[in-house]
C-alpha cells in the first residue's frame, strides 16, 4: 500500500512540475500551448539517452535536458512572437504533432516506437537513487525548487513584464517592453522547467516511450492548470493533485464495476471541468470572478 | 530618464506624413511640429486621423510616406518599445491597463525597462512609485487590481503610468473623457504641473474645456488633413471649423 501511494506521489510531483512549467507561459504570459508534452518528452529522451550512452549523473542529465529544451523551445517561441490566442493554440498543436512524429521515428536517438529501455538509475554526488521513496524525495525537492524559482520570477520585474504582455501587448510595447525578448525567455524557461519532469520520469520508470508524450498529455496538463487556477503559484499543484487523485480515489469506490471505471472517470472529469468553469472560472486557487479587460 | 542634449527647440518633427489602409486615406500630407515645453492639442471630428498620428509616431503602424524625426533622428521603422525608450510615451483611448495587475504593479512595470529575467528595484523607483500614487490620489488603491477600479480611477491610473515612465513627450489620447467635474479639475491640474516640470504634451481631446484650459497651440484635423493650426481662441472661434466639428458643413 505504501509503495502504491509513493508511486502515485512521484507521478503527482512529475505532473505538478509539468503543470507549473506550463502555467508559467499560460497563466502569466497568456501563451496557451498544446505542446507541453513535447518538452516533457525532450527531457525524458535526453536523460535516457545520456544515461544509456554518456553518463548516469543526474546533474549532467538535468543540465543537458534543460539546455536542449530551452534551445528547442525556440520552435515554440517563433509562432508565439507572431500570433496570439487561438492562432497560437493551433500552431502549438502542429508542434505537438511534429514532436510525437520525431519521437517515434528518430530511432537512433529515441528508440522509435519501442523507446529507450533499461535506463540506469541516476547517480548524484556518488549516491545511486533506486527506491521509490528516494525518487519521491528527489521529485518533491525539484518541485519545491521550481516553486521557489517561479515565485521569484513572477513576483519580480520579469513576472510583471509577462503579465503586462498578457493583459495588453500594445501597451507593454508602448512602455518600453521588448515583447520578443520577454516571450522568448518565458517559453525557454517554461521548456527548461518542463524537461526536469521528463528527467525524473525517465529515471524513475527506467523506460521512455512516446505514448506518454502525446497530445492527450498536453491537454491533461492544460486541464490541471485550469482546474487549479491559471496565473496562480499553487494552482497547478492543486490541479495536478486532483487530476492524479481522482482515478486513484475512484478505484476505491466499490459500487463502480471495474469494467466501467475508465468510462466513469471520463464522465467525472468532463463534468468537473464544466462545473468548475461555470462556477469558478478562475480555478480552485484563482478567484471566482470572470476575467475582464480594461 | 534624462532629456538628451539637443539644440533644437522642436522635439518631434512630422513632415508630409501619409497613411493608407488599403483604399482608405487615414492621414494625408500631415506636417506638424511638437516644440519642447508646448502643450499641443489635436482636435477634429471622429475619423479625422488623430489617433493614427499617435500610432505612427509610436511605431505601432508604419507610414505610407513622409517622415517623423525625434530630436533630429528618424523614427520610421523603429519598434514601439525602442521608441518608448527614447522618451516618447502614450496613453490609449481604451486605456489598455494591465487589468489583472494591481495599481502599484501597473506603475512599477512601466518603470522597469529591462526585459530580462531580473531587474533590481532601486530606491529611486520606490520613491517615484510613492510620489505618483500620491499625486494621482491612488495611494489607498495601490493593492487593488486595475480591473476593479472605478472609471475615474482607471483614467488616473492611465495617467499614473505615463507619469512614472519618466518620458519627456506625452501623447495623451482623450485622457479626460468621461471624468466627473471634480476629477476633471484634478486631472487638468496634474497635467499643468507636469508641463511646468518640462514635459511636452500632445493631447487628442473632444472636451473643449480641456482644449481651452491647457493648450498652447491647437491643430484642427479633418479627413486626414490638418486644416488649421493656431491658438485655441483662433481655432475654436472659427465658424468654418466649428461647422465641420459639429457636422453642420
Amino acid at each position: 500500500m505504501l509503495a502504491y501511494l509513493q508511486n502515485i506521489a512521484v507521478l503527482f510531483a512529475i505532473n505538478a512540475i509539468l503543470a507549473m512549467a506550463l502555467n508559467f507561459i499560460m497563466g502569466y504570459a497568456g501563451i496557451f500551448s498544446l505542446a507541453q508534452a513535447v518538452f516533457f518528452g525532450i527531457g525524458a529522451y535526453t536523460a535516457g539517452y545520456i544515461a544509456l550512452n554518456v553518463s548516469d549523473s543526474l546533474l549532467v542529465s538535468m543540465a543537458a535536458a534543460m539546455g536542449i529544451s530551452a534551445v528547442l523551445s525556440m520552435a515554440l517561441a517563433l509562432p508565439a512572437l507572431r500570433v496570439r490566442g487561438e492562432y497560437f493554440v493551433a500552431a502549438s498543436l502542429g508542434l505537438q504533432m511534429i514532436g510525437v512524429t520525431i519521437f517515434s521515428e528518430w530511432k537512433s536517438v529515441t528508440g522509435g516506437l519501442g523507446g529507450l529501455v533499461g535506463v540506469p538509475p541516476p547517480v548524484i554526488f556518488g549516491y545511486t537513487l533506486t527506491s521509490t521513496s528516494e525518487f519521491l524525495v528527489l521529485a518533491l525537492l525539484i518541485l519545491a525548487g521550481i516553486l521557489v524559482v517561479s515565485a521569484l520570477l513572477v513576483r519580480g520585474s520579469f513576472g510583471r513584464s509577462l503579465m503586462a504582455l498578457r493583459d495588453s501587448e500594445s501597451a507593454a510595447q508602448a512602455y518600453g517592453k521588448n515583447v520578443n525578448t520577454v516571450k522568448t525567455l518565458s517559453v525557454a524557461v517554461s521548456a527548461a522547467l518542463a524537461s526536469l519532469g521528463g528527467v525524473i520520469y525517465a529515471f524513475y520508470m527506467s523506460f521512455v516511450n512516446v505514448e506518454v508524450f502525446t497530445l492527450e498529455m498536453s491537454i491533461l496538463l492544460m486541464a490541471m492548470v485550469i482546474i487549479g487556477g491559471t496565473g496562480t503559484l499553487l494552482g497547478p499543484i492543486v490541479g495536478a493533485a486532483i487530476v492524479m487523485a481522482l482515478p486513484a480515489a475512484l478505484t476505491y469506490l466499490p459500487f463502480i464495476p471495474p469494467g466501467e471505471l475508465g468510462t466513469i472517470q471520463q464522465i467525472i472529469y468532463g463534468s468537473a471541468m464544466v462545473l468548475l468553469m461555470m462556477f469558478r472560472p478562475g480555478g480552485l486557487v484563482g478567484g471566482r470572478s470572470k476575467d475582464k479587460t480594461v | 530618464m534624462t532629456m538628451p542634449q539637443h539644440d533644437e527647440k522642436v522635439l518631434l518633427e512630422i513632415r508630409n506624413l501619409s497613411k493608407n489602409f488599403g483604399g482608405l486615406q487615414a492621414i494625408s500630407d500631415v506636417t506638424l511640429d511638437l516644440p519642447a515645453g508646448v502643450i499641443t492639442t489635436l482636435v477634429g471630428p471622429n475619423g479625422a486621423g488623430k489617433t493614427t498620428i499617435f500610432n505612427l509616431v509610436t511605431g505601432h503602424i508604419t507610414p505610407s510616406s513622409g517622415t517623423i524625426h525625434w530630436l533630429g533622428e528618424p523614427l520610421m521603422g523603429i519598434a514601439p518599445w525602442r521608441i518608448a525608450r527614447k522618451g516618447i510615451a502614450r496613453t490609449f483611448q481604451d486605456l489598455r491597463l494591465f487589468s489583472h495587475m494591481t495599481v502599484a504593479e501597473n506603475i512599477q512595470t512601466v518603470m522597469e525597462r529591462s526585459s530580462w529575467l531580473w531587474q533590481r528595484q532601486t530606491q529611486d523607483m520606490t520613491e517615484k512609485l510613492e510620489q505618483v500614487l500620491q499625486e494621482t490620489g491612488l495611494i489607498d488603491k495601490r493593492n487593488a487590481r486595475a480591473v476593479d477600479l472605478a472609471y475615474a480611477e482607471r483614467k488616473f491610473l492611465s495617467l499614473a503610468r505615463i507619469m512614472a515612465s519618466d518620458s519627456f513627450l506625452w501623447l495623451l489620447d482623450e485622457p479626460a473623457s468621461g471624468l466627473d467635474p471634480r476629477s476633471f479639475d484634478r486631472f487638468v491640474e496634474l497635467l499643468k504641473t507636469y508641463a511646468q516640470r518640462g514635459v511636452t504634451i500632445c493631447i487628442i481631446e473632444h472636451n473643449l474645456d480641456i482644449v481651452i484650459r491647457l493648450s498652447d497651440t491647437v491643430a484642427f484635423l479633418d479627413q486626414g488633413h490638418i486644416l488649421a493650426q493656431g491658438s485655441s481662441d483662433e481655432i475654436l472661434k472659427d465658424p468654418h471649423l466649428a461647422a465641420i466639428y459639429f457636422g453642420d458643413r
